[in-house]
């Protein structure tokens, strides 16, 4: 240790003020891709819209009418993995202790949520298109003849979708401050619950599932309904979090 | 500088901070002493607005922690040095500090040069040492050389030298102006660094001086040329006297003005006076033995 070098060789100047909430945004991205397990799950989704897609360009057997329910199933595949994305950028702080150096920074609790929500909004949306358009250029190379000019629609659409996952997946992270937890709540209810809905009641289960939301955003139908699905879907999850962030201790 | 005005915390119905007052004034370092359970982290949380305070409050340089513009360029906290994500490098971690808090990125190396970790600071964090965290902790709390620094247990995993190092460091922050809170149950460390005390046990403030004076004075021991004669005379003038197992005369609640006294007197020639002092470890565990 330098013992000598107790005081600095020149003054430290720190800002005056906190960070722009622009640049916490940019730190909030940061933190998401500056650990193995942020890149494995951005890598993740990016892959596997292509890669699902690989198999079932393989295995069609007939010509295809439209680009675009190909592409958004697949996509969804992605913006499953985005979930994940989202419920780390706030529960992860929480697991491992690193929530305490956040706030240190920045004790405006609502404000890091809002930071951390637009942060997960715009890598989740831009990753989702990643996948999507990945997923399109397999489609177009290797598939059926198809047209695509739908195409530009259904790439906003999933990275929509992507951008609401992640949301969803933060603001119920944050809800919960336990990644474990989070995580398997996410899961079972869009993996597990939801679906069972869907068999036993399909009619309720198409107006709550935000899977079906999107799908049916992608097609054209319904789309008032869908998109209040999905604002609904990130409007609870985001309130969630941040009445249970506020005064929660850090232990 | 930090002030504390009854502050409080309760978890149910268990009260674990009771109404604890102080202000630290810059150029001090102050301990902040107790066993385990005592407080002193549900204090220092409350200081820095990770836990909420049931009632009073706590200011850093006038204000709360969390109204401060840019409160980490304000006071360096150091608080639990296992809470960072494992899976970064130290100086990723330390870079996300200084864009946090505006300070130029090759003031990351400067502290990490400064805790001794250059050559590991591309390391992920999970294959650090306890101490080599502790170090990382107190990087980034020097990041923007804040005026406050409050730590607690920084000395835990640290070796003699660092130890030592760490001394030296808040020592001299204090020498420049700064404000120090720390908190250790390492008596002898406490003892070596700071100007003042804070003893907290129970989660009240049962102890609060500088060091010496909490020490204070248990008594004289004498010896004498003539020990039986002296013990007489002593007793006759209303003083407490035992023998101990050396051969010295204790007398209890006296000052050795008033022994001297005694013995001259009398004509009884002394061969040794001195002062009885208590041992800090004594008087933590006297005052926090409720």
């Amino acid at each position: 240790m330098t013992a000598a070098v107790l005081s600095p060789p020149r003054p430290v100047v720190a800002r005056r003020s906190s960070a722009s909430l622009p640049a916490q945004v940019g730190l909030e991205v940061r933190k998401s891709l500056s650990t193995r397990s942020g890149v494995a799950l951005v890598a993740a989704a990016a892959l596997l819209a292509p890669a699902a897609m690989s198999v079932a360009v393989a295995s069609a057997d007939g010509p295809l009418s439209s680009p675009t329910g190909p592409v958004v199933v697949t996509g969804m595949l992605s913006v499953l993995v985005l979930l994940a994305l989202g419920v780390l950028s706030t529960a992860g702080e929480w697991t491992h202790g690193s929530v305490q150096t956040t706030y240190l920074l920045e004790p405006r609790r609502s404000r890091v949520l809002v930071a951390k929500a637009l942060a997960v909004a715009a890598v989740g949306a831009a990753v989702a298109a990643v996948a999507a358009a990945l997923a399109t250029g397999v489609l177009a190379l290797f598939g059926p003849a198809v047209p695509f000019g739908g195409i530009g629609t259904a790439l906003l659409v999933v990275a929509i979708a992507g951008a609401a996952f992640a949301l969803i997946g933060a603001g119920v992270g944050a809800a919960l401050g336990n990644t474990p937890g989070a995580l398997t709540g996410v899961y079972l209810v869009n993996l597990g619950v939801l679906p069972l809905l869907q068999t036993f009641q399909p009619a309720l289960a198409d107006k709550i599932d935000p899977g079906n939301a999107v799908l049916s955003l992608a097609q054209g139908h319904q789309q008032a309904q869908s998109i209040t699905v999905l604002v609904v879907w990130v409007s609870v999850a985001l309130v969630a979090g941040a009445a249970m962030t506020r005064r929660r201790a850090v232990q | 500088m930090i002030t504390v005005s009854g502050l409080t915390k309760q978890y149910g119905g268990r009260t674990v901070v009771d109404d604890v007052s102080f202000t630290l004034e810059p150029g001090t370092v102050t301990g902040f002493l107790g066993p385990n359970g005592a407080g002193k982290t549900t204090t220092m949380r409350m200081v820095a607005g990770l836990v909420p305070a049931t009632s009073g409050s706590a200011l850093v340089n006038g204000r709360p922690y969390a109204a401060l513009p840019n409160p980490g360029a304000v006071m360096g906290t150091l608080l639990d040095a296992a809470a960072v994500h494992p899976g970064r490098t130290g100086r990723t971690h330390l870079r996300l500090i200084a864009d946090a808090l505006g300070v130029p990125a090759d003031r990351v190396d400067e502290v990490l040069d400064l805790v001794d970790l250059t050559s590991a600071g591309h390391r992920r964090i999970k294959g650090y040492s306890l101490g080599m965290r502790q170090r990382l902790g107190i990087a980034a709390a020097l990041l923007a050389d804040p005026p406050v620094l409050m730590f607690d247990e920084p000395a835990n995993g640290l070796d003699p030298e660092g130890i030592r190092w760490m001394r030296s460091l808040l020592r001299d922050h204090a020498a420049r102006g700064g404000t120090v809170l720390l908190s250790s149950h390492l008596l002898g460390e406490v003892e070596h660094t700071v100007d003042r005390l804070l003893v907290i046990g129970g989660g009240r403030i049962v102890a609060d001086g500088p060091v010496a004076s909490l020490l204070g004075t248990d008594g004289v021991s004498v010896r004498a040329a003539d020990p039986g004669a002296l013990a007489g005379a002593l007793t006759a003038a209303g003083f407490s006297v035992t023998h101990g197992a050396d051969g010295a005369l204790v007398v209890s609640g006296a000052s050795p003005a008033e022994v001297g006294a005694v013995a001259a007197a009398g004509g009884h020639p002394l061969t040794d006076l001195r002062p009885l002092q208590r041992g800090l470890e004594d008087v933590f565990f006297s005052l926090t033995a409720a």
